[in-house]
Order: structure tokens, then sequence, then C-alpha cells
């Protein structure tokens, strides 16, 4: 690898050595190059060494809670940040009384990561479900269709566009149009529409433990919830998608698609082996997707409802990783808490590390023979 | 001609701030303190900086609204010149500050909490007592027709209409204040949910702040919420009245709020002042009320100068004194003359690098 970068610059010059001017010029050109080399090495070093050092930092501060809790806290789902003092009560269920007083016991705080990392999961899921249609589509009309309608730089300009708007733009507007309008029209709609489906009553019912006693209630439908959550992250992750996956298809050699047309393919046809061919390319784009899904914070806090759960409906509010670190950590004191929040957070930083990784092999590494 | 003298006074002042910070010459150099913290007092201490400045030119002070949590991280990392909690310093942060006899915690304000609602169709503030609002929180209650409600609000027709709990999602002094008040009043609220910053509910519906809440409780009806008292004032949000102690049903305004301060000044000693001010005796006490404090170390030793322990030390006099006045105006409550006593010995004590600070 170094040698190649040597050799390149060089290789133009290294015949006019002789003269005097030229050894000059050819010596500068050597500085320049050390200088620019250094310069180079030198970012890309500080960008590993940022990441290195974000690590590091989340690990030391996580520290308390991975001894306290260890792996169990991926799969724990209580989450309280307060101590609990009440009375001490037997294997019978009886009130434990010693010298005439109650005896009360003190329950510790408790933190587990299963809620926000379901409605991290579940959210994303639902996200690239309605964003990746949508994107593939588009994507495809942007390759095929648009270049002879002359609306391909329009077109991919509005959907870049899309990338630009600040998080907390849509954000507000979920808040203050999306999630009025869930409430007010889709959420009663489809409520009445499914309510007495058999089998459905889960998305409009919830169990709910009221002083011991399990009690169903109807979930209020407030529009912050899962639902809304989903929908704006689909709209948040829509552009990344579509030009990821614009480029793919856009890299599908010309011979591959007219080979399906020469072999009587119809339209349609031959745009399903175009998606074919470019399938990991394209997988590539979902994890993208995903991984911006996952990592999404401010619009999300402001839809979602922020509720530490596990509810299967879709109108029940939930929680996401990084709504949960936008939600309580600048309160975040005690020890405890604070090295738990940090942990989730270290979890989200190796899920988007992951994400990440595999898109970069599915896109660069397998999609690039697509492009020679 | 007052236009130009006063322009000519700004333009000093701005060379002031930019060539002024390390001047030896104490009348023209000016004095820059920071403070961090709580966000529910941050109106009131912008208001109280922006008043300062005028009755003491030259002293800047800069507050950040970051968090009660970030306050005292702030205070014990030594960055800010002062701190500002919500809630009372946790012995561990004592500990971490050096110790009871190495700080200072004084009251600042008093903020109330009140059950704010959206039930269609009521014309006058609706009566709730501890142990209701306890089982509302708790799911026990569903109903706004509830006869544990209509009991408290005889000659109100309260509509057949589900209840749906509003609460803060984030941490905060607000959640510390009414979960708090809620575990006096009942003891499975205590032993269910419990006190603090930040507890499970049972069930409802969050929002992140005031402004999150206020926002569930304006777009669902049937719902309740607890909000800062000033917070549903500015926003009209209607709220109710609480019964304290002494059985009366009071809304919380500046004066009873200040009331109940008052009772607690008693037990107001030493210089980490602390007081649980929920739930006070005596007929026009509000009881879901709480002090906001502010934090310092007893030896001024995270000011370099002594000039700036000077400032602030005399910020802190005014702000406890003559700048109660502006918590009026902005719907808190003022420290009341036996607070104010405690708040000022408090103060007095205060040292840079050993000696007194006059």
């Amino acid at each position: 690898m170094t040698t190649d970068a040597r050799a390149i610059p060089s290789a133009p010059f290294s015949p006019n050595a002789s003269g005097g001017r030229a050894d000059s010029l050819r010596r500068s050109f050597r500085f320049g190059d050390a200088m620019l080399g250094l310069v180079c090495r030198g970012s890309a070093a500080v960008i590993a060494i940022m990441l290195g050092a974000l690590v590091l930092v989340l690990l030391t501060s996580a520290m308390p809670a991975i001894k306290e809790f260890g792996f169990g806290f991926l799969v724990s789902s209580e989450w309280r940040v307060n101590e609990l003092e009440r009375p001490l009560k037997d294997a019978a269920g009886n009130v434990v009384v010693e010298d005439g007083e109650i005896v009360m016991e003190t329950i510790k705080p408790a933190f587990g990561a299963l809620p926000v990392i379901y409605g991290t999961a579940v959210s994303s899921l639902i996200a690239l479900l309605i964003a990746v249609p949508l994107s593939f589509g588009a994507a495809l009309f942007l390759v095929r269709v648009a270049p002879t309608l002359r609306m391909a730089g329009p077109l991919s300009f509005l959907i870049e566009f899309l990338a630009a708007i600040p998080s907390l733009a849509y954000g507000i507007w979920g808040l203050f149009v999306l999630a009025p309008f869930l409430q007010t029209h889709v959420g009663p709609a489809v409520k009445s529409a499914l309510e007495n489906v058999p089998g459905l009553r889960w998305m409009f019912y919830e169990s709910v433990t009221i002083a011991g006693t399990v009690v169903e209630r109807p979930i209020p439908i407030t529009g912050r919830d899962m639902f809304c959550g989903s929908l704006v992250l689909a709209i948040m992750i829509l552009p990344i998608v579509t030009s990821v996956s614009r480029d793919v298809l856009k890299a599908v050699p010309r011979t591959q698609i007219e080979g399906t047309l020469a072999l009587g393919a119809t339209w349609w046809q031959s745009c399903v082996a175009m998606l074919r061919y470019g399938r990991s390319g394209l997988f590539g784009a979902v994890m993208l997707g995903l991984a911006r899904a996952a990592g999404e914070t401010m619009a999300i806090t402001m839809v979602i409802g922020n509720n530490n759960q596990i509810n299967p409906s879709p109108f029940a509010p939930a929680q996401t990783m990084a709504s949960l670190l936008a939600n309580e950590f600048a309160e975040a004191s005690e020890g405890l808490h604070q090295a738990s929040l940090l942990y989730v957070a270290l979890v989200l930083l190796v899920m988007s590390l992951l994400f990440n990784i595999i898109a970069r092999r599915l896109v660069v590494g397998k999609a690039s023979p697509a492009g020679h | 001609m007052s236009i130009i003298q006063r322009a000519a006074w700004v333009s000093a002042v701005g060379v002031s701030i930019v060539v002024g910070g390390g001047a030896a010459n104490a009348e023209a150099s000016e004095v820059r303190l920071g403070g961090a913290g709580a966000t529910f007092p941050a109106p009131l201490y912008t208001k109280w900086v922006a008043e300062y400045e005028k009755v003491a030119p030259g002293v800047r002070i800069d507050y950040r609204s970051i968090g009660s949590g970030g306050g005292v991280k702030a205070i014990t990392d030594k960055t800010v010149a002062f701190g500002a909690s919500d809630a009372p310093l946790t012995k561990r942060e004592i500990e971490a500050m050096g110790g009871p006899d190495k700080i200072i915690q004084i009251p600042a304000v008093i903020g109330g909490v009140v059950p704010a609602y959206n039930v269609p169709g009521l014309s006058q503030p609706l009566n709730f007592s501890g142990e209701v609002l306890a089982d509302i929180f708790l799911g026990k209650i569903s109903t706004w027709d509830d006869p544990r409600l209509q009991e408290l609000n005889s000659g109100v027709s309260l509509p057949k209409l589900a209840i749906t709990p509003a609460f803060r999602t984030d941490g905060s002094g607000t959640t510390h204040v009414f979960s708090s008040y809620l575990a006096t009043q009942s003891p499975t609220f205590k032993g269910e949910v419990g006190a603090g910053k930040q507890v499970k509910w049972p069930l409802g519906q969050g929002g992140k702040g005031n402004e999150g809440v206020a926002a569930v409780i304006q777009q669902t009806a049937g719902s309740i919420g607890y909000i800062e008292q000033n917070y549903a004032v500015a926003n009209k949000i209607a709220y109710g009245a609480v019964r304290n102690k002494s059985g009366k049903f009071v809304l919380a305004t500046p004066e009873t709020m200040s009331v109940a301060g008052e009772g607690a000044a008693t037990t107001l000693q030493g210089t980490v002042l602390r007081a649980d001010i929920w739930d006070q005796p005596g007929d026009s006490t509000y009881p879901i009320s709480a002090f906001t404090y502010i934090i310092l170390y007893k030896d001024l030793v995270n000011l370099k100068t002594e000039s700036e322990a000077k400032a602030l030390v005399n910020f802190l006099n005014w702000a406890t004194g003559d700048g109660q006045k502006f918590a009026n105006q902005m719907d808190y409550a003022p420290l009341s003359s036996g607070v104010k006593k405690a708040v000022d010995a408090a103060l007095s004590t205060l040292t840079h690098n050993g000696k007194p600070v006059k």
C-alpha cells in the first residue's frame, strides 16, 4: 500500500531527474509529498484514535454497571432508578412484624436494557418495512424511468434534500402534525376496524398491574407511540436508502439489462433481474438505513412516547436506546444510573458499528464487480 | 444627548469586557461568574442575573440550565461558582464534595407542583387529596366520576371519562417533589412506585419536560398530569386544589407556597440547609411545595480571586433578599423571613482561602 503511494507521484519526474531545475522541483515536490503524506496519515489516525477513545471512555464509565449486571443487563426488563421501601412480606404473603413494628425492606434500583433494545429493534424494523419498498421503487424510477423523462436530476436533488433537513424539524413536525393526525384520525379508524377481530385484541388493550392485581385497560391512543416513531424514522431513512440503492442500481452493467431484454424479459422482469443483480449492495443500503434508524435521537424522543416497556401494540408508547439517553442523561447523578445509561450507549455504539461494517462489506466489497 | 452618553457607556463596558479580563485595575475590570444546574428555577435565575447587572455593573453571571444532576456534578468538579439543584444533595453527593462542613446549601426560592388536568365542561378548579392523587397515579381510580373524586367535589358534575395519568419521562425535580409528596400520602404508592427524580409509573402517558406533559394533557381528554405551578399559569392550563394537612383545599399561589416554606424555617440549621416542605401544617399551606437549592463550597476555593468571591456573595445576598420580589412576578414563591434568616446565617460563613468574605 505505502510503496504504491510513493510510486505514483514520483513516476512522471524520474525521466527528467538529470536537470538541476527539475531536480529542485523534484525535491520540493518530494517535500510536499512527505508533508501531505504526514497530514493524511495524521488525519486518518486522529479519526481512528477518536473512535478508540470513545469506546474506551464508554467502557470505563460503564464499568460499574457492566460489573454489577454483566450480560444479564441485555435481557432484564426492569428499569427503576429510585429505591423502594416497602413492608417486608414472608413466604405466605403476610407482612412481617417484629416487636410491634412493621419490618421494611429496601429494594435497590434496577437497570435492564431489554425494553429499549426491543424498542430500538422494533421501531427500526417497522421503519425499514415502510421505507425500503418506497426507496427501492424510487431508486428504480431514478435509474430506469427518470432519465428518459429528464427528471433524474431534480428528483435526486429532492431526495437528498430530505437528508439535509435537521432531525429536530422532523421531530417537531411529528409532534405537532403527525401525532395529532394519528390520534384523531388514523388511530380511532384502525381501532374501530380491527378491535373486534379475533386475535388482534393485544393491539388495543394492555394488562396493567394495579396494586398487585392485573387489570386489562384500553391503551389510550395519543399518537405518540411506536407507530408514530416508526413512521418518522421511515421518512428520515428514505433519503439514504434511496440514494445508496440508486448508486447500486446504476452500477448494474448495461449488458446485464440488455441481456435480460434480449432474452425476452418484460420491463418488470428485467427490473427484478436488476434488483437481484445488485442484491448485496441493496442489502447494504438497508443496513445503512437500519444504522441510521437505530441511532436517531432527537426526532424519535419527541414522538415515541418514552415509556420503558415491552408492549407489542404499535399504539403503545415505547422507548429506544437513543431516546432513553436523551431523556435521562441530564439528570442522572447517581453512579449506577449513569453507568447503566453509558452501558446502553456502548451497546448502541457496538450495534451501529456492526451494522455499518456489514453494510460496507456488502456495498463496497461485493457490489463493486457490478461496476466493472 | 443621553442616548450618546448611554452609547458611550455601553461601548466602554464592551471594551472593558474585551480588555478587562485580566486587568489589575479593580474598578474597570469585570467579574465573571458561572453557575449551572436545575432547569426549574432557570427563568428566575436568568431574570436575577439580568437585574443584578443593573444593581452591580461589572458583574456578569452566566447561568446554564443543564439539569440538577449536571449542576451537582459541575460544582463537585469545581467548574462553576455555584451549582443549582431541585433536590437537596444526597449523603453520597455531600461526601463527594468533601463532607457537610465543606459546603453550603441554601434554598433560593420555592416552587410548587400542581395537578393539571383536561376535563371538558368544568367551570371551577377540582379538589384533590393526596390519597386520591396517589390512587389515580396507581390506576386504582380510573374514571373521573369515581365516588371518591365525587366526594371531594360535591356539586360538580364529573363526566364518565377514563383517566389517563401523564408523567415526566426525564429525570426532574418536579417528579421528585410530586412522588415524594404522594409517598407520604399513600403507603401503597411508597412501596410500588416510590419517590425520586425519576420513578417507574405503573400506567399512563409520558412527556419530556413540563412542555411534554402539558402537551399530553392538552391533547388527551380525561388526562391528569403534574407540572410546575408557574408553567401551568403561564400556559393557562387548568389545575386543581389539593387538600393540605389541616384538611383545607388550597390552590397553589406564590403566597400559599411561601407559607409552606415558613413552616419549615425552624428546622433549617447549620450550613447545609434542607427541608422537605411538602405536606406542611397550616390552614393556607399548599401541600406540594419544595425549595430549590443553590450549592457552594464553604471556602470558595473554586474562585480564583477575592473580588470574584465578593461578587458571588453579594449576588447571593441580593438574590435571597431584594431579588425575591422578582420571584412573585414570575410565579415562584419568595423565601419567608424565617427562611431568609437561616440563609443569611449560612451565607455569612463563606470564606475565600480561609478569610471571611465581606
